[in-house]
């Protein structure tokens, strides 16, 4: 038994983190508000020169062959920047589902993502609107019980503007397509897809929540009131000690889910509804209580704190919503002969 | 990373399992999920007399060096043996206090004498102890001691006066380990000493709390001159606070995996009554009973990744310490809140007069003290927002 990172997972989350808290500022990100797409080329070369776009493909197809325990760290730093590229779907559903996938499309694909020439995006039914499409070079579609890759010749999209800025979602009409996959096979991989995507919005709620932390504590240590920096007033400093403990157990049911996927357990569902769960609560407590100890400041456009109490509304209503992985946890405590006793720590 | 046992650990597990099958058996049935937090005044003779069953079977102390009369398990071992041991029902551990906590403290802070003396008991299951930290006066402000300690020389021992209060199990212990001032003009942390006192002695006055379940087992201890032999002093005089924050990070350790097991126990019964008279069926009843099952999981999961030593060097809180008091206290009264809304309105009919509690309504009872002692609530979140996330002091008076 073992419930931590190597030495060189960690390593490898530092320097994504001084990468991207140096590339990744909310000013770039105000700026790529106003742009078109709103995506940056120029950074996705960068996020592919550093081996990220492609850590989850395969050698053979030209990538780095690690899994989405290597991944999770990673996209906690991503959720820490608040990053708009579509870096950890890409790495921890796109490119998972195409290997599974696999043939001609997976060997087309897979290279040209593990390079940053193209982007791969999933719309599965639970979502509705597909992120990204308008700058992917290939989308998987669930359509009724199939699983479809389309290319943008094949689609109509239909922009819709979200209150967070940063996101660009679209509906996605395939007029002609022919499905990648059908039935029971098409349906197994719908699942994994959506446990993926599930446990992509837990990782990056983590890395929104302690941002949020981190932008409170040096505001409430820097504003004074009554003489005295707000923060050192109990009222205010019990706000923030309540969202750093739900951030901090938080992790362990991420980094859990991340292992049962990375090591296909069968428990994964029920794992990464836990941590979609409680990582979506900690970032959105986070989000209510930042606010309430930024007073007044926290409502303006300037500051900004919206950015990240905005991705952390979104990601929390995406990919499941709080509803949906809550009775996923139910059906499993409720099932007869759950095994769920003293003895069952890792069950 | 790797969320499994090894097949070594799990021969282990049968060991273990196997030995409490075979013994917790004839008058020990009775015990069976008894003992635990909120139920430690039930039958403390029987489970007396099984704590020294258990370390004749060598299992007390199992994670104690071979030196002292433990185990040498690994983590993984003991992790094992606190599952095996709740899933068997076993009752609570009267030993806990010393296995725990003295015991631990003595192998870190104690002499050889000390551990010579004092080890060998705590490993038989035949020496109880107690803790006397809490004062009157000294409750959330914990260093502020008044309990004075005083060598005298004609005797050569310390004597110890002053009051300790909420002294769990106090009536039932051989010892105490006492934090008490040896410089009489200091103040706070500085100038304290930490005693190991025999309870058994004329200077020593045990009355117990009632509390609000009917029931005793907190405890005011009054010290009249009680005497402390010289060399049972722990540390040097002045150097009491040390030990005594070192003691609290054991209690933050292994220790916290029976609690968890303990807690398993209590939810499953809470999802049992809930099965039984249809609660289970109610949509919001089942969202707090999902809710309780995945927060308990979180303790289960940290406290694995706290002993295999990683906690915080993610970029989160430096200890889990800090957080743990307030997550599982928090946790419990929740827990009994939900005992009680399973239960509905039958939940206020007592199991027997003249004021038997049934188990749920002890618990539901028992858990207003979680979120007070050890550290309250409010003292907790001061120390993760002060000490864990950095945030401005509070102006404080007497530090």
């Amino acid at each position: 038994m073992d419930f931590t990172f190597t030495e060189d997972q960690l390593l490898f989350q530092d320097s994504v983190r001084d990468f991207l808290v140096n590339e990744v500022t909310p000013q770039r990100i105000r700026a790529l508000w106003d742009t078109d797409s709103g995506r940056d080329d120029a950074l996705w070369q960068q996020l592919a020169a550093l081996g990220l776009t492609g850590l989850t493909v395969s050698e053979e197809f030209g990538g780095l062959g690690m899994n989405e325990l290597d991944f999770v760290l990673l996209a906690q730093e991503a959720g820490y920047v608040a990053l708009p590229e579509p870096l950890v779907q890409t790495a921890m559903v796109a490119v998972p589902l195409l290997s599974s996938i696999g043939g001609d499309l997976a060997a087309e694909w897979l290279p040209k993502v593990a390079a940053g020439e193209a982007r791969v995006v999933v719309g599965l039914a639970q979502n509705r609107l597909v992120e990204d499409a308008h700058v992917a070079g290939l989308i998987l579609l669930q359509r009724g019980g199939d699983l479809i890759a389309v290319t943008p010749d094949q689609v109509s999209l239909r922009h819709n503007d979200s209150v967070d800025p940063s996101r660009r979602l679209f509906m996605v009409d395939a007029s002609k397509a022919t499905a990648v996959a059908e039935g029971d096979r098409a349906a197994l991989l719908v699942g994994a897809a959506l446990n993926r995507g599930a446990l992509a919005c837990a990782a990056q709620a983590l890395g929104l929540a302690q941002r949020m932390i981190d932008m409170s504590v040096q505001y409430t240590s820097e504003r004074q009131q009554f003489g005295k920096p707000v923060g050192s007033f109990q009222a205010v400093k019990h706000h923030m000690a309540n969202v750093a403990v739900r951030l901090e157990y938080a992790k362990a049911p991420t980094h859990r889910a991340a292992y049962a996927i990375a090591n296909r357990q069968a428990i994964a569902s029920q794992a990464v509804s836990h941590a979609k769960l409680v990582a979506c609560e900690a970032a959105n407590l986070a989000a209510k209580n930042s606010h309430q100890v930024h007073g007044a400041m926290g409502y303006t456009w300037e500051v900004d704190l919206h950015l990240f109490m905005k991705k952390a509304w979104a990601l929390a209503n995406s990919w499941g919503d709080a509803g949906f992985h809550k009775s996923r946890i139910g059906e499993r405590i409720f099932a007869d002969g759950a095994d769920l006793g003293a003895g069952a720590t890792f069950s | 990373m790797k969320l499994s046992f090894s097949p070594e650990d799990e021969r282990f597990r049968e060991e273990v399992a196997d030995w409490l099958k075979d013994n917790l058996t004839g008058d020990f049935e009775q015990l069976k999920y008894r003992g635990g937090p909120g139920d430690e005044h039930m039958y403390p003779e029987e489970r007396k007399v099984w704590e020294r069953v258990l370390a004749a079977g060598g299992w007390t102390c199992v994670g104690w060096p071979m030196e002292y009369g433990g185990r040498a398990c690994s983590i993984e071992q003991q992790v094992i043996f606190f599952e095996e041991y709740a899933r068997a029902g076993a009752p609570g551990r009267v030993g806990h206090i010393g296995e725990g906590l003295t015991g631990p403290t003595i192998i870190a802070f104690g002499s050889e004498e000390q551990k010579k003396k004092y080890l060998p008991g705590i490993v038989a299951g035949t020496e109880l102890w107690c803790q006397g930290y809490s004062e009157p006066g000294a409750g959330s402000d914990l260093a502020n001691v008044k309990t004075k300690a005083r060598f005298d020389e004609a005797r050569g021992k310390w004597l110890i006066s002053g009051q300790k209060v909420w002294t769990s199990l106090a009536h039932e212990s051989d010892f105490c380990f006492v934090i008490a001032r040896t410089d009489p003009d200091s103040v706070a942390h500085k100038g304290l000493g930490f005693f190991l006192v025999k309870m058994h002695q004329p200077g020593i006055l045990v009355r117990p709390i009632e509390q609000i379940t009917g029931t005793s087992e907190f405890n005011e201890v009054f010290f009249d001159e009680a005497e402390c032999d010289a060399e049972d002093i722990v540390g040097a005089p002045g150097d009491g606070w040390k030990v005594a924050m070192g003691l609290l990070g054991f209690e933050r350790g292994v220790s916290t995996l029976g609690q968890q097991m303990a807690f398993q126990n209590e939810f499953d019964q809470v999802v049992l009554a809930a099965r039984e008279n249809g609660a289970a069926q109610d949509p919001v009843i089942r969202q707090r009973i999902a809710r309780a099952h995945t927060e308990l999981k979180i303790m289960r999961y940290n406290a694995m990744r706290m002993l295999s030593g990683q906690s915080g060097s993610d970029g989160g809180l430096q200890k889990e310490a800090l957080i743990y008091k307030l997550y599982w206290a928090s946790w419990h009264r929740s827990l009994g809140e939900l005992a009680m809304d399973v239960l509905g309105p039958e939940c206020e009919i007592l199991s027997d007069g003249p004021y038997e509690l049934s188990r749920l309504q002890s618990l539901y009872l028992f858990v207003r003290a979680d979120t007070i002692y050890g550290g309250t609530n409010q003292i907790q979140r001061n120390i993760i927002a002060e000490r864990g996330l950095g945030m401005p002091k509070e102006p404080r008076g007497t530090l």
